[in-house]
């Protein structure tokens, strides 16, 4: 379990993280979601104390991350990849990091197979691919077979079978009563992944709940009708909270009124509908519609960057 | 990587326990001998160590040869006498030594925060303090053998040397034996310095730079520029890391020097307070 009370962090003039709370609870993977510069990386380095927060604190299992006897028992994390002297092996790599904890070699050659690493493993580091380098950041979060782990963007530079691979094994993890933690700018991937879902923007939580209801509260569910008079239908539907857009001449998208009550209100008036499908609200729109406040930086259309640029207003 | 298993681990009971000293100084002595570029390094070391001390030999015979009486020669290049000279001929590679060995201990802290190494080795040992300390104590260490054993081989391969001029000496004789195991104690000191200044730094060029710059650069400038400007200055000078690490393995001390021991104690001091700032200093910030 990782509980944050407050935590904020402050370089300078810049906010990183800003007064956040929350807990990540064991038996569920619970997913760090949010744009890149969110905070996401730096609340989880001040984690395992890499940073030192400017104000709050945060524990894992009750205990400050350093005040644990064991810490790579406790907590095994991935902050990024590349933490890792280029010119070592993978195999020394974790023999070293092993050895702190009195780790047997039995163990890291354990994790070296069930990461896949073992053709690589007396490789250079240096010349590893980013996939590989993921792998070995794994490898080296479940050497102390903490009760907790953290991957700060696990799926990065991995292939499609190596998300894969991440996706079972996080909810293997999560389903062996473990707390997994896990961050993501992609919707996508934590659609597939998460149990449950705190996202951060601009270092602030925006929302913390299970994925469903983040969908359900986000999306409001909507309907697309066909129909040879969508006048009459809009007219029939009107009120009560109910808004119709008109997409094509015999396209509607409705809102506020699920299917049964179009038809029978279309039943009712006498109006042919050749198709009802019910929207689902994608994770996706839920994210960009939380996060749209709160995104760094914006992208912008060429033409709109140029004139921002002639106006003078940068961003 | 086509073909990883799809497996959770299991919780093993074979895994031990927690963090401490000796095992933090374990997984030190690992990373040092697991980049090769290290060993190679300190081989190097060794190597130009004990080069030096050979040709330093055979240019003493060459010299002192040359003007028939070894006595008189001595005291003609400033030295008191013949055995000043013979007897540091097994230290004679410290300076470079200490070189190679201060820009090396910079580079094993250094290239933990270039390569990001760092962040593994103290989310392992998050108190941080113990971390920093096996390896400045595992350098320190092999800088010790490295000093003391290449000194010693030195005296074995410069006895033949200088044998034919009737120079040879012994381990007994007075301040050989010191100057011997001093060697190994002055490069140690310099590692635990130049580790701290890279510590420090953070940045491999920039602690090279300044540990040379602390060796070498600033002696000179100030005997030469910096003299002139007030009278304390060169009496000052006797206490730079590079003079008290000579008068660490001299055999004759002059008149006003620092000897051997005291030597040490000034060394061993700024060993001393840049570990202690550099470990302060890196608790306190941010990795």
């Amino acid at each position: 379990m990782i509980e944050a009370h407050g935590l904020a962090k402050r370089y300078g003039s810049k906010t990183a993280v800003d007064n956040v709370s929350f807990t990540v609870h064991p038996g569920k993977v619970t997913g760090f979601l949010g744009p890149n510069g969110a905070g996401k990386s730096t609340t989880m380095r001040m984690i395992v104390g890499l940073d030192n927060p400017t104000d709050g604190n945060v524990t894992v299992n009750g205990r400050r991350y350093a005040e644990h006897r064991a810490p790579l028992r406790e907590v095994g994390a991935l902050l990024d990849a590349k933490a890792v002297h280029t010119k070592r092996s993978a195999y020394n790599h974790l023999r070293a990091m092993a050895a702190t904890h009195g780790i047997p070699n039995s163990r890291v050659k354990e994790v070296i197979e069930m990461t896949g690493l073992g053709p690589v493993a007396k490789k250079r580091v240096g010349g590893f691919s980013l996939g590989m380098g993921q792998r070995l950041g794994i490898a080296c979060a479940l050497l102390g077979d903490p009760h907790t782990v953290i991957l700060d963007e696990p799926v990065n530079g991995l292939d499609p079978e190596g998300v894969q691979w991440v996706r079972h094994l996080a909810k293997g993890l999560a389903s062996e009563g473990r707390t997994v933690f896990l961050s993501s700018h992609l919707m996508s991937e934590m659609a597939l992944t998460a149990d449950h879902l705190i996202v951060i923007g601009r270092g602030r939580i925006i929302a913390d709940a299970p994925i469903e209801q983040i969908l359900s509260d986000q999306g409001q569910a909507r309907t697309r009708v066909r129909t040879d008079n969508p006048a009459e239908l809009i007219r029939a539907l009107a009120g009560d909270g109910v808004t119709s857009q008109q997409l094509e001449p015999e396209l509607l998208e409705v809102t506020g009124a699920d299917s049964h009550r179009i038809a029978r209100a279309a039943l009712e008036n006498q109006v042919l509908v050749y198709e009802l499908t019910p929207l689902q609200a994608s994770l996706e729109e839920a994210y960009m519609q939380l996060t749209s406040d709160e995104v760094e930086y914006h992208s912008h259309d060429l033409p709109q960057a140029a004139q921002a640029a002639t106006v003078g207003e940068g961003k | 990587m086509s073909h990883a298993a799809v497996a959770t681990p299991t919780r093993s009971t074979t895994s031990g326990t927690g963090v401490n000293f000796a095992r933090t100084l374990k997984s030190e002595w690992i990373k040092l001998v697991t980049v090769p570029s290290t060993v190679v390094m300190l081989t190097i070391t060794v190597v130009v160590m004990i080069g030096l001390a050979a040709l330093f030999a055979w240019q003493t015979t060459v010299l002192l040869d040359l003007q028939g009486d070894p006595e008189m020669a001595a005291q003609m290049q400033g030295a008191p006498d013949a055995t000043s000279i013979t007897n540091t001929i097994p230290g004679s590679g410290l300076i470079f030594g200490q070189l190679l060995i201060g820009s090396l201990a910079v580079v094993l802290i250094a290239s933990e925060w270039g390569t990001g190494m760092i962040r593994s080795t103290m989310v392992a040992v998050p108190k941080r303090i113990p971390a920093l300390l096996a390896k400045q104590v595992v350098f320190a260490v092999v800088a010790f053998i490295v000093g003391a054993g290449s000194a010693f081989v030195s005296y074995l391969i410069a006895q033949p040397i200088l044998s034919p001029s009737e120079l040879e000496f012994g381990l007994g004789d007075e301040g050989v034996l010191l100057h011997i195991v001093n060697t190994g104690s002055v490069l140690a000191l310099m590692a635990i310095i130049a580790m701290s200044i890279g510590t420090l730094l953070r940045n491999t060029a920039g602690g090279v730079v300044t540990t040379i710059g602390l060796l070498l650069i600033l002696p000179i400038l100030v005997a030469t520029l910096l003299a002139g400007i007030a009278d304390w200055i060169p009496d000052a000078a006797r206490f730079l890391p590079s003079s008290a690490g000579e008068q660490m393995v001299a055999i004759t001390i002059a008149d006003g020097a620092l000897n051997q021991w005291q030597g040490a104690l000034v060394l061993g001091a700024w060993a001393l307070v840049l570990l202690v700032v550099s470990l302060v200093v890196t608790k306190k910030r941010d990795v």
